[in-house]
């Protein structure tokens, strides 16, 4: 069974493992540069601590490329409910930085459990949707799934880690979509949300009404169910404002914490500044290796993880993004190709659950080093520097290479 | 197995990839927009108008005496500073650094390394210049670019005492130290937190908050003014404390112990504060302010005599007959025994095929508790010893104090000590050691070690009925609760008016510590410790009562001899300057 054929072999998908190389060389040469004057042991130097984690993280994904397909699907669940206890375990502990999103086992680094409970989950649910039996066409039937992965985030939450908790939402509703549900149905999971948001901006609330009004004509449900849907959420709107205001000040700017944790003048406006002033200052072939006066002035906050992508745009200009951001779409997209191609449903939702992950990765932390999202705590797959991270990333890699060959097991 | 077939559509293909491309062309587009549209406007930011955050030192607290009186300041001192991505031909510039400073260019590239924070940051090279060594540097200003100076609070000792071992030291944080702070955020290479002493027991309140400013940084990473729209923080100092002290006593203490070595504690037996305190041989209080060269260093490590080392908590000692009290406490709670019932010394004690002879060879003659105390015959003990044993003998001691940390207030108190049947039988077997053992340590002597703050938590339980406050050097509002015997005053009253006699009586062996002032009574007991280390060590413990107040003295003197005859002295010396020190008084 386990026995790969030359045929199998021109099967592999090459590019996936070009493109996951070249990202981790990139992200090597980026660390090597702003490691140049670390003093410390193996896990205080960026670039050291990533060799060393990549070891463990190849191991493991030829691990996975020898685990039959069978076997990850059979424990699928069982993996659900490690992973929900693995993130329940750090707040037995004491917090670390204020926070139980690390779990301190007596090793040189910490381990952070949500990273490899969102692989988890997602295996989970590709398997739940993957069920022949499933419904699809019905509503009901993709709420279950929605609470399966709401149970892991909610505890991811509380930790709190909204970055981590957006990762383990994102891939959700492209997974129901490539499950058969009526894009319509996700829509509707989407529509109150909209409604909220908007509410606080007259334009915006009205093109939503709009927008929202013609979705539900083109989708043609029961007369009685549009007039509901349209104006339930109108209702949800108008009421966010009003809920809002009833808040005191207090209560008011721990939620705004909550979504933008680095509201402070120095914190987050400081530290966009700062990353667009060193990427623009890049421009397009960047200031050279090593010489990025706002990476080695340290202007720069956590420059090894959340702003890896400021060092390079700095060092290496436009034509490194583009190059990164263009290997990283062909990735994703060769991601895809394999999910389409797939012969089972389990392994096509999966492949479409990982690609979700790592785009949503990619576009939150690419878009939040630019200014275009408030401040998240995440990294860029590959390239950011990461214990955990680096080693659910080769995970994944090993469990997209293992789902998008067709063997015949 | 995996039956269910997949059932994605070429359409959902095209529309997922659809979405990739989409988010992919946003991301490039604002990266194209930053980098490209508007790289004029970046890269002039990032030369002419970068903010850096700099941080300044705060100046420690201040440490003052009970007056008043400053016994550690803060004084400005010169750092040489360079920042790194301005410094060009390093060695020759360190040269001409060294030639002014007069401080090895090896050594000055060293700390560059050392204190090394990334390529814009200032690193720094030398502290402790002096204005003219500065005035030199500012002269040289043409070949040194990219070093700079700046001016940093050290600490300084203004008072004529040392009281180094009380006060302790601070020390620079490196790499290793702040690796190793749980609060790593308040400190920054090159801040001083305390290390030893006082210095280290109140860095919390000693230390301040960091001031933290923004300053504008041109091209060359040289700043050109404060930063717009960012608020400055100043430091904030750390808060004095103010220690119970008396620069007076202290010096004399200090003078008395020059060129000896040993321990003085003098202090308020009912408050347990500490008016004066030394443990000889000490060291400069400014020797780790400073450039310390590792030439003083070395000469300091390696002096037998030791100086680092704090005897008033870290020296153990044989106690020896200083704490026969101790001892006849035991007797006394013994119904069997009888104080006043005569026991003969004839200079000897014959125990099993053991002899165990008294300090005094020709025999003390009939003794009482009393006289035993006043002459400290040991023969009397001796022959007493056999109503108690050894774990009643060891428990007692551990309620006076013994055996067990006084929670003084300051870090690295040793324990001493107390030796119990488990003890002995751990250190020399079950059958290594007899029941002869409790007759060396009834008088101090054996395996029992003890420290001298031990000691004068002790002289300071017996002055007071055993309502001694807990030792301390700082004015604070709650002290620990201290350690006490249960007794009954009748067995208090009995002992205190035997370490009467010690010092009144004719024959007593304390006579020389009383002063002979008007309305001064005095206590004590004398010892003399054999030791293993050569000569006897001398002790004296007691304390004076004068106007309703109490002053409770512990005299150590390493190898000198008899307690009664060299310790005891040093008590009234120190006792005669009390009565004359007017701003001296604890009325209770």
């Amino acid at each position: 069974m386990n026995n790969i054929h030359l045929s199998e072999l021109k099967d592999v998908p090459f590019k996936i493992i070009w493109a996951v190389a070249f990202l981790t060389i990139m992200g090597l040469v980026v660390l090597k540069s702003i490691s140049q004057h670390h003093v410390g042991g193996v896990f205080q130097n960026p670039f050291t601590k990533q060799l060393f984690f990549l070891i463990p993280a190849v191991l493991l994904s030829i691990l996975i490329l020898i685990t039959p397909r069978y076997t990850i699907h059979k424990y699928a669940y069982a993996l659900y409910a490690i992973g929900v206890l693995i993130v329940l375990m750090p707040f037995f502990g004491n917090p670390h930085a204020g926070t139980y999103r690390w779990l301190n086992i007596g090793l040189p680094f910490t381990i952070q459990p949500s990273e490899f409970a969102k692989v988890f989950t997602l295996i989970a649910l590709a398997r739940y949707l993957s069920d022949y039996n499933l419904q699809m066409k019905k509503f009901s039937t993709i709420i279950l799934p929605i609470l399966l992965v709401m149970l892991p985030t909610i505890i991811v939450l509380k930790q709190p880690d909204l970055g981590t908790a957006i990762i383990m939402m994102a891939p959700v509703l492209p997974m129901l979509y490539w499950a058969g549900a009526r894009p319509f149905y996700l829509f509707l999971i989407l529509a109150p949300l909209f409604s909220m948001l908007t509410a606080f901006h007259s334009l915006a609330f009205t093109v939503w009404a709009i927008v929202l009004g013609i979705s539900i004509f083109v989708a043609r449900p029961k007369r009685f169910m549009a007039i509901a849907l349209f104006f339930g959420n109108i209702f949800i709107g108008l009421l966010s404002p009003i809920l809002w205001n009833s808040l005191s000040k207090y209560q008011q700017s721990r939620v705004l914490t909550f979504i933008n944790p680095e509201k402070d003048p120095l914190g987050a406006a400081y530290q966009i500044i700062q990353s667009k002033t060193a990427i623009g200052s890049g421009g397009l072939f960047g200031k050279g290796w090593g010489e990025g006066t706002q990476t080695h002035l340290k202007f720069l906050p956590v420059q090894e993880s959340d702003f890896i992508l400021s060092v390079m745009g700095e060092e290496f200009g436009f034509i490194s993004i583009l190059i990164v951001l263009l290997v990283f779409g062909l990735f994703i997209i060769q991601i895809l190709k394999r999910s389409f191609l797939s012969k089972d449903r389990f392994s096509s939702i999966a492949l479409m659950g990982f690609a979700s992950v790592f785009m949503a990765h990619v576009f939150v932390n690419t878009a939040m080093t630019v200014g275009l999202i408030p401040v998240k705590g995440l990294p860029f797959p590959f390239i950011s520097a990461g214990g955990s991270f680096l080693l659910t990333c080769y995970i994944m890699i090993g469990l997209i290479l293992k789902l998008s060959v067709n063997y015949s097991e | 197995m995996l039956k269910a077939e997949n059932i994605v559509s070429y359409k959902q293909y095209i529309v997922s990839i659809s979405i990739i491309w989409i988010l992919v062309i946003i991301l490039l587009g604002r990266f194209f927009q930053i980098q490209i549209l508007s790289y004029d406007r970046y890269s002039k930011k990032a030369n002419t108008n970068r903010i850096r955050k700099i941080t300044s030192t705060a100046p420690r607290g201040l440490i003052l005496d009970r007056n008043g009186q400053i016994l550690v300041d803060n004084s400005p001192s010169y750092v040489l500073t360079a920042i790194p991505g301005e410094l060009k031909n390093k060695g020759q510039k360190f040269d001409i650094i060294s030639s002014i400073i007069g401080l090895d260019s090896l050594e000055v590239s060293k700390n560059y390394k050392k204190y090394y924070r990334g390529k814009f940051l200032p690193t720094r090279l030398a502290k402790d210049l002096t204005f003219s060594q500065v005035s030199k540097l500012e002269e040289n200003k043409i070949n040194l670019g990219g070093v700079y100076y700046e001016q940093i609070p050290d600490r300084y000792f203004p008072s004529k005492v040392k009281a180094s071992h009380i006060l302790g030291y601070v020390k620079e944080v490196d790499r290793p130290i702040r690796k190793n702070l749980g609060n790593k955020q308040r400190y920054e290479l090159g801040d001083m937190i305390g290390w030893i002493g006082l210095e280290k027991q109140y860095e919390y309140y000693l230390k301040g908050i960091r001031g933290t400013s923004f300053y504008e940084v041109d091209a060359f990473g040289r700043e050109v003014g404060l930063a717009k729209g960012l608020d400055s923080q100043n430091p904030e100092p750390g808060n004095n404390i103010v220690t119970t002290i008396d620069i007076d006593i202290q010096y004399i203490l200090e003078e008395i112990m020059m060129g000896k070595k040993g321990v003085i504690i003098v202090g308020n037996p009912s408050t347990g504060e500490i008016i004066g305190a030394v443990s000889a041989p000490d060291f400069e209080p400014d020797l780790f302010t400073g450039l310390m060269l590792e030439k003083d260093w070395e000469k300091v490590l390696r002096d037998p005599d030791k100086p680092l080392i704090n005897r008033m908590i870290q020296g153990l000692y044989p106690p020896g007959s200083i704490v026969k009290m101790v001892t006849a406490t035991n007797l006394l709670l013994n119904p069997e025994f009888d104080p006043n019932k005569y026991q003969r010394c004839d200079g000897h004690y014959q125990f099993g095929d053991r002899l165990f002879g008294c300090w005094q060879s020709q025999g003390h003659g009939d003794m009482t508790l009393n006289t035993a105390i006043l002459n400290s015959c040991d023969v009397y003990f001796y022959k007493n010893v056999h109503l108690i044993n050894l774990n009643e003998l060891s428990s007692t001691f551990r309620s006076y104090g013994f055996g067990q940390a006084t929670l003084l207030d300051i870090p690295g108190e040793s324990v001493g000590i107390v030796p119990t049947s488990e003890y002995m039988t751990k250190r020399y077997g079950r059958y290594g050691w007899s029941k002869g053992a409790i007759l060396n340590i009834c008088i101090g002597q054996g395996e029992l070690l003890v420290t001298p703050i031990q000691v004068f938590n002790y002289i300071n339980l017996l002055a007071t009925n055993g309502n001694a406050g807990t030792p301390h050097f700082v004015m604070v509002d709650k002290i620990p609760k201290n350690i006490a015997p249960k007794l009954d005053s009748k067995f208090w009253n009995r002992i205190k008016s035997d370490m009467k006699d010690v010092i009144n009586h004719e024959n007593g062996t304390g006579r020389s510590a009383n002063p002979n002032v008007d309305g001064m009574i005095v206590f004590g007991k004398t010892g003399t410790a054999e030791n293993p280390h050569g000569e006897n060590h001398a002790w004296f413990i007691g304390w004076a009562e004068l106007d309703d107040s109490k002053y409770s003295i512990v005299v150590l003197l390493e190898n000198s001899g008899s307690g009664g005859t060299v310790a005891a002295p040093v008590a009234r010396k120190v006792f005669a300057q009390i009565s004359k020190n007017t701003q001296l008084s604890f009325y209770e």
